[in-house]
């Protein structure tokens, strides 16, 4: 089977931006080509570590913001 | 229906009908993708901390006017906010995003993972750890995308339109900053390992 898609493809493929056609021809390839299958692992892999970065707020930026929203919600409803 | 299982677009409704808990439910739910977004333009915890509250302060008074109308996609409207105001903050000091190391992250930030034996959070914590620096040390137009497209959850066509390139360049650099990404890791992975188990 002649391959069609390219890298850039997959990558769309990874982050769901694919069309059903090309849905298709990708996880046949994917079925049957171990060069496609060790590209996607790899993508895989790496979109799945940068998923797990994460920063965290603190607790007192959250608190700031809950309190100016109550505040501008009390506004609203004096109006 | 807890407010959880609620849609952040019926969450917005009901703030603006006067519901705090709606909002508080909103902004722990999307807290972290936005405070992550620009923590990893600004690399600086502090100005992070400023602009994650500027960017929700802002996108109250915009429901509370009344000209909130991107229904059922409020994460992605706010992650612009964030990413337009982060990108400010840099025109306004006159400076821009350079590559550092990253600096203080242990003392500062902590990561969250859900439950798993010890020794892969371990593993997990370091891998994270050494991607957050490998992030900021991608060139800039590969980074931009990756946050654009990884983070902020644009599409790559919605990426080219706004950076004012073509979506095969977007893609293009994506692809690249993902090799560049992997390798880096595989590279920083065996000196580590040397290190550990040099005789």
């Amino acid at each position: 089977m002649t391959k069609t898609f390219t890298e850039n493809d997959l990558i769309r493929y990874v982050y769901g931006e694919t069309s059903e056609i090309e849905n298709n021809e990708i996880e046949s390839a994917l079925l049957c080509d171990s060069e496609v299958q060790e590209q996607f692992a790899q993508l895989l892999e790496i979109t799945q570590q940068l998923s797990g970065v994460n920063y965290f707020p603190s607790e007192n930026s959250v608190k700031n913001i809950l309190d100016k929203a109550k505040e501008l919600n009390l506004q609203s409803i004096a109006k | 229906m807890s407010k959880n299982e609620i849609s952040d677009s019926q969450l917005v409704t009901l703030y603006r009908n006067g519901d705090e808990e709606a909002f508080s439910t909103l902004l722990n739910r999307h807290k972290n993708r936005v405070y992550t977004t620009i923590y990893l333009i600004v690399k600086d915890r502090y100005v992070a901390e400023d602009l994650l509250q500027d960017s929700f302060i802002k996108a109250v008074k915009t429901i509370k006017s009344g000209r909130y109308n991107e229904e059922g996609k409020f994460l992605p409207w706010i992650l612009r906010i964030a990413h337009n105001l982060a990108i400010d903050y840099f025109r306004k000091e006159k400076r821009y995003p350079v590559v550092v190391m990253e600096d203080g992250s242990k003392v500062f930030n902590t990561l969250e993972f859900a439950e798993d034996p010890i020794e892969n959070k371990q593993i997990k914590m370091e891998t994270h750890q050494m991607l957050r620096q490998l992030i900021q040390e991608l060139p800039e137009a590969q980074k931009e995308v990756l946050i654009m497209r990884h983070y902020m959850q644009m599409s790559f066509q919605d990426i080219a339109d706004s950076t004012g390139v073509s979506i095969n360049t977007a893609l293009g650099r994506m692809r690249y900053a993902l090799i560049n990404l992997r390798k880096r890791m595989q590279q920083t992975s065996i000196a580590y390992d040397k290190n550990i188990y040099r005789k």
